[in-house]
């Protein structure tokens, strides 16, 4: 009887992991009750898409053991992708002649380069920024997963990719706008409904989709293929002797996480109103690995807090100059307490803390049982 | 012909500064393990010495190599004591902590000196160029190319022919076997460490000179580093050589053909294509792990 009731039936399993996700995203959708305010709103949202570039990491690292530090590549290619298509969007008047973006005219491009000529379509390119970062993972994933590359080395192959994407976009600069990016975008605009920046429509549409990546991400986890990953993870060999094609499950869980880190870059520019190649710097790229570290790499919900925690405070209190120099001292250190005494994050730590609530109360209910199981035995 | 052999020139010229701030991290990582992103940061440290040497102490680069070193390997040996001796069993968390250290050496640097882009002199002897083969080429590369090969022949000196070298080997085999010889893995880690570490610091002295000194100057150099280990394969000092020079005359002629940007793009992708046939790297034996 007693090891019955300390062992949850699946269902209740299930209840127990998603009601977080839940509450989570229930209390993103209520935040614009308590926030009257557009230009907090316009930050809520961008943390909210910051979680979600997080998420996406949380799914190839925490779950697949993949360290991705190139994860800002595919939110870069993303947000370029919706901004190439807002920018052919634009009225004549910010555009050249013939509807050529305005950098290209200034740097003596006369017609529209081929890559851009299907970006004049809204459902083409909203497609596109999640397709092709999806394929170039996939292809940098054939390379890697197929020639058995450990952790390490797709850590940094990732890196430099992303490094020597970002050159070649600042260097680019007649095609992709260089240094500056592509700035002066029009709306976005979907079935007739306009998505200003500052407007909760664009709020929604980011808890939305939040809310969407967290539940493919969990039915992800839950699914057959997610627990394979997760085998995979944990000793890549023994899954290889049951005769799983190890390559193909990390390809996919790889080019999974990048479309949903397209996803977030697309909805960075919407929020942001420009793309720029600090979108795939290095800087953010790193900053997301941190993130998803503090709230906890292997929960979905507690990387997102984890961004939404540390990246809220980090813009709170760079607001003051006093602080923007000593806040990345800080998150430096917190980031080396965490790896080396939390690696499982806040998430890790709160589940050990339930766990160990749960433990005693049930240790506290079974006490008098068994006594008067004792006293009826006798 | 004299347009050649400038590129093989200058291609030998950017690969010897491949080799100085690749050799430390090949060390630590084909000994210990370790992805230290925080080799940049050393490399950083490194300059920001011969800087502080220079215009506070009026040292000149050449007398001041020998204390950068030291003063660099301490650091080093204070990171892997406190920090990374805690990580033993989590390879793949020591790019994160390594990355975090980094992150605080570079704004503790910011917050002390500033910003601003620093200055090394060139020592005074090596200012000028001197005639190579019909071509008129800067002293001071040569002299960097030299060094480098000396500092390589001494690092194989050190892994071969030493007691602690040996040691070093026994420990890359089987940790727990030489341990029970006798042999203070601990110790061994930590001076690898910092030997390491000594050697980014005297890349970063060595190549402020020719370029300017920044607190983020680091993250440049150790994607190039890394670039050079991958291809070169691990536990392989002579891969590590051949491949910074292979690497430095591939992007000196690229980048002569079309420019830096598409140099490192096309030597990025020929890295990718070929770990997918020999992920061990060009130059490595397979050691039975």
């Amino acid at each position: 009887m007693a090891l019955k009731s300390s062992t949850p039936t699946g269902l209740q399993r299930f209840g127990m992991q998603i009601a977080p996700l839940l509450i989570v995203c229930a209390l993103v959708f209520a935040l614009p009750l308590l926030l009257n305010n557009d230009f907090l709103l316009n930050k809520a949202a961008r943390y909210v898409v910051l979680g979600i570039l997080t998420v996406s990491l949380a799914l190839s690292w925490g779950y697949g053991g993949i360290l991705n530090l190139g994860q800002a590549m595919s939110f870069g290619i993303g947000s370029y992708a919706m901004a190439m298509t807002l920018k052919l969007k634009t009225i004549p008047v910010h555009t050249g002649s013939s509807g050529l973006p305005d950098f290209m005219v200034w740097n003596n491009v006369e017609r529209l380069p081929w890559f851009w000529i299907p970006f004049r379509s809204l459902s083409f390119a909203l497609a596109a920024g999640m397709i092709v970062p999806a394929l170039v993972a996939a292809a940098l994933g054939w390379f890697m997963f197929r020639g058995r590359v450990t952790g390490v080395y797709v850590a940094i192959i990732t890196l430099a990719t992303m490094v020597v994407l970002n050159l070649v976009i600042i260097d680019q600069q007649s095609y992709t706008g260089g240094f500056n990016g592509i700035t002066d975008l029009a709306q976005l605009e979907i079935f007739g409904i306009a998505f200003d920046a500052y407007g909760r429509a664009t709020y929604y549409l980011v808890a939305g989709c939040l809310t969407l990546s967290l539940l493919i991400g969990f039915a992800f986890t839950r699914s057959k293929a997610g627990l394979i990953v997760q085998a995979i993870r944990d000793h890549e060999g023994r899954v290889r002797y049951f005769g799983y094609d190890v390559a193909a499950y990390q390809i996919f869980v790889f080019a999974l996480s990048a479309a949903i880190a397209g996803l977030a870059g697309m909805l960075y520019t919407v929020v942001m109103e420009f793309a720029s190649p600090t979108f795939l710097g290095v800087q953010l790229s790193l900053s997301v690995v941190v993130w998803c570290a503090v709230g906890g790499r292997q929960s979905l919900v507690g990387a997102f807090l984890g961004a939404v925690l540390v990246a809220g405070m980090q813009g709170a209190l760079s607001e003051s100059a006093a602080f923007l120099e000593t806040w990345t001292l800080v998150m430096g250190a917190l980031f080396v307490l965490v790896v080396l005494f939390l690696p499982k994050g806040l998430a890790g730590f709160a589940q050990g803390a339930w766990r160990w609530l749960a433990q005693r109360r049930q240790a506290e209910r079974e006490l008098p049982q068994s006594r008067e199981q004792t006293e009826g035995n006798a | 012909m004299d347009q050649f052999i400038e590129q093989i020139i200058t291609g030998l010229s950017i690969g010897s500064i491949l080799l100085l701030v690749a050799m430390g991290l090949s060390i630590i990582y084909g000994s210990m393990g370790i992805i230290n992103l925080a080799h940049g940061e050393f490399v950083m440290l490194g300059a920001y010495a011969a800087w502080m040497f220079q215009t506070w102490l009026g040292l000149s680069l050449l007398a001041s190599l020998v204390p950068i070193f030291i003063v660099v390997a301490v650091f080093g040996w204070i990171i892997e004591r406190y920090v990374l001796s805690l990580l033993n069993n989590r390879p793949l968390d020591t790019i994160l902590a390594t990355w975090g250290v980094g992150i605080m050496l570079q704004q503790a640097v910011r917050l002390m000196v500033g910003s601003e882009l620093r200055y090394v002199q060139l020592p005074p002897a090596m200012s000028d160029s001197m005639d190579l083969l019909g071509i008129s080429v800067s002293a001071y590369r040569v002299f960097l190319f030299f060094v480098a090969l000396a500092l390589f022949a001494m690092t194989w000196f050190l892994m071969n022919r030493t007691t602690v070298g040996m040691k070093l080997r026994a420990i890359m085999q089987d940790r727990s076997v030489s341990a029970s010889f006798g042999i203070n893995a601990k110790r061994i880690y930590a001076l690898t460490f910092a030997y390491g570490a000594g050697l980014a610091g005297l890349a970063g002295a060595l190549v402020s000179p020719l370029k300017s000194v920044s607190p983020d100057m680091g993250t440049g150099y150790v994607v190039d580093a890394f670039m050079v280990v991958v291809l070169g394969g691990v536990q392989s000092l002579v891969g590590t050589v051949a491949s910074a020079f292979i690497l430095g005359e591939l992007s000196g002629g690229i980048a002569f053909l079309q420019n830096d940007t598409v140099a490192k793009a096309i030597v990025l992708l020929a890295i990718v294509v070929l770990i997918r046939f020999r992920p061990e790297g060009l130059f490595t034996t397979r050691v039975r792990g």
